[in-house]
């Protein structure tokens, strides 16, 4: 041990590609620009998050059933409306746009009735299916669904990829450091399949996320969109966890 | 143009002999006699193998924070061209000195015998030797000073060893099976000082540092505490140590002992990325020219995935660039920089012309900062 970085006595770039870690996309200037600004918007999004009281909760120990079935209640309206949007930005891409077109299709196959689990997960935790159904989006909510119609209707919206950045990123983080916490606080299983599925997914979805960045950014506006798009994206996703209102 | 200001020596104090893992509780003690359940595992996972303490088998104290503090300077200064009463100021930094007050630098002073300098206490914890750094390397860029002594110390053993366990009577580390937030620094932290002297002239033989930029940003507007003392860690508790009746009432609740918010952990790192990336869109940080990188991590046994993100967005520092001392000499927390920065000039063999970036972080309340060093000769070239 000089001073040299080892894990169990193996250096640690050895140990690094023995986990597969090496494996870089190679990406385009401007793409890796993009990346950076994005890991930011990212970073800063994930330790705002920690002020939503709810999600406080969970760091606290203090999250129960309630709050669990509160958020679903919450979060099902946005996502039942997700596939709207994604199939809007779909349509929105003209024909030199094709690669990212069939991504985004791939991506609402994947998800357009997932929100059928989320609605399990809350009969699971305890709540009536009726209740879930018969409700409208909260202020978060709407102003999150709102926006993204409108960016996806603009002629081939490539800063959709800040926002599915954002979301997708969120699923990881649902699946990796929240639906384990909520399911051993609220002392039950099976009202998180929502939130473990979308993680499971994500793998992929990088890779491809990274080949369409580099697609994408040709120059430093388009770089700036995706930014301002991931960054709205994230306050309003924001937003909605903060608005949360009564089951 | 600022008056630039170089690292022209540096020394340290390692208190009593290494320390290896299985020895570790024998120093710190064995809480109400019971062997910890998680020491082996928390120590595979920081991948620390010896470290130092000052106290001994019997958790008595053999040597003060001061003491370290004192014997790091004089090192630092047997190595250094200039003579000791030629030091206009002395920065201390520590997590906590001896004395709640005064500041540390008054002892530290009084125990090197400099008279009549400007003193500065950073406290804080591992970022406060960043914080002491700074202040001293700002007073001679604005030409304050020809010449500061920086030196920063640590001395955990005192808060870890078994007896502040033992008294904690009604401390969630007392109710609790494993309380993992409450134990985890012990198997953490260690003991030891560093000590760095700054001058408006690199040395006139060997090698200095220039300083070439500090930058700090602080997280704590939106993030909770994670790592203190001076609370109960009970959620339904909002007392601080003092508004207790007594410093035994807040001893017997848990109040005094070392606290980690383990679940919030994951953040230093990611806001450690955050910083690093801002500094490259500033155009400060320039990985592809960095040649040595010293961080204080104290866990290497995995790597997060965002450091990947970091070589997919191309400014990924690759690992055999990565420098640290911290399994040999353990995570001293404020000492760490300067022991690090210490062992490497004396080792490492640095060239004329190398960069290097420093990093270090704070759990505390999520301060992330860095350093830019370049290696000079002589003549600052």
């Amino acid at each position: 041990m000089d001073g040299k970085i080892e894990i169990d006595g193996v250096p640690v770039k050895e140990a690094a590609e023995a986990i597969g870690a090496n494996d870089v996309p190679d990406l385009g200037d401007v793409a890796q620009d993009a990346l950076r600004r994005l890991l930011r918007v990212w970073i800063g999004f994930e330790r705002d998050l920690v002020t939503v009281p709810l999600l406080r909760r969970l760091d606290l120990g203090t999250y129960t059933l309630a709050d669990h079935r509160r958020l679903l209640v919450n979060l099902r309206q946005q996502v039942v409306e997700g596939s709207r949007w994604i199939a809007r930005a779909a349509s929105s891409m003209d024909r030199d746009h094709s690669e990212l077109r069939s991504m985004i299709l791939r991506h609402a196959v994947d998800e357009h009735r997932d929100y059928t689990m989320l609605e399990q997960d809350y009969v699971n935790a305890g709540g009536e299916l009726e209740a879930i159904l018969n409700r409208g989006k909260n202020v978060g909510s709407e102003a999150f669904h709102a926006f993204m119609m409108q960016r996806a209707s603009q002629p081939n919206p490539v800063d959709m990829l800040g926002a599915m950045w954002i979301i997708e990123g969120l699923g990881e983080r649902m699946a990796t450091g929240w639906a384990t916490r909520m399911e051993e606080l609220c002392e039950r299983e099976g009202i998180t399949r929502f939130m473990t599925y979308h993680g499971a997914n994500d793998d992929d979805h990088m890779q491809r996320f990274y080949a369409m960045l580099d697609e994408v950014c040709v120059d430093v506006h388009v770089v700036e969109r995706i930014e301002m798009t991931a960054k709205v994206v994230a306050r309003l996703y924001r937003l909605q966890l903060e608005e949360l209102e009564d089951e | 143009m600022m008056t630039p200001v170089y690292i022209t020596s540096t020394g340290w104090h390692l208190p009593g002999p290494a320390i290896s893992n299985d020895q570790v509780e024998v120093v710190l003690g064995a809480v109400n006699g019971k062997p910890s359940g998680l020491r082996a595992q928390i120590q595979k996972a920081n991948g620390i193998q010896t470290r130092h303490y000052g106290i001994d088998a019997n958790q008595q104290t053999t040597v003060s924070n001061t003491q370290m503090a004192v014997l790091a300077g004089q090192e630092c200064m047997d190595r250094a061209f200039r003579p000791i009463h030629q030091v206009g100021m002395l920065a201390v930094a520590s997590t906590q000195g001896d004395h709640p007050v005064p500041g540390l630098a008054s002892f530290v002073q009084a125990g090197l015998g400099m008279a009549e300098v400007e003193i500065l206490t950073a406290q804080s914890i591992c970022s406060s030797s960043m914080m002491a750094l700074k202040g001293a390397w700002l007073a001679l860029r604005c030409d304050e000073h020809e010449a500061a002594l920086v030196v920063a110390t640590e001395m955990p053993s005192r808060l870890l060893k078994r007896q502040r366990y033992e008294a904690a009577t009604e401390s969630t580390f007392a109710k609790k099976t494993v309380d993992f937030n409450t134990e985890f620094l012990r198997w953490m932290l260690s003991d030891g000082a560093g000590a760095l002297l700054l001058e408006t002239a690199p040395r006139p033989k060997g090698l200095s540092f220039r300083i070439d930029w500090m930058k700090g940003w602080s997280h704590a507007h939106a993030l909770p505490t994670c790592m203190s003392v001076g609370s109960s860690g009970k959620a339904e508790e909002d007392r601080t140590w003092q508004d207790y009746e007594t410093y035994a009432d807040a001893e017997r609740d848990g109040a005094l002992l070392l606290r980690q918010e383990v679940r919030l952990l994951d953040h230093i790192v990611r806001l450690g990325v955050d910083g690093y990336v801002r500094l490259v869109q500033e155009g400060l940080n320039v990985p592809s020219e960095v040649d040595h990188f010293l961080c204080h991590y104290s866990s290497h046994h995995f790597r997060p995935k965002i450091l990947d993100m970091l070589d997919a967005a191309g400014v990924g520092i690759p690992d055999e660039k990565w420098w640290t001392n911290l399994y040999t000499r353990g995570n001293t927390g404020a000492a760490s920089l300067f022991i690090m920065l210490d062992e490497f000039v004396r080792t490492q063999n640095p060239k004329v012309g190398e960069r290097i970036l420093c990093f270090v972080p704070e759990s505390g309340r999520f301060n992330t900062t860095y350093m830019h060093l370049t290696v000079v000769d002589s003549d600052g070239r």
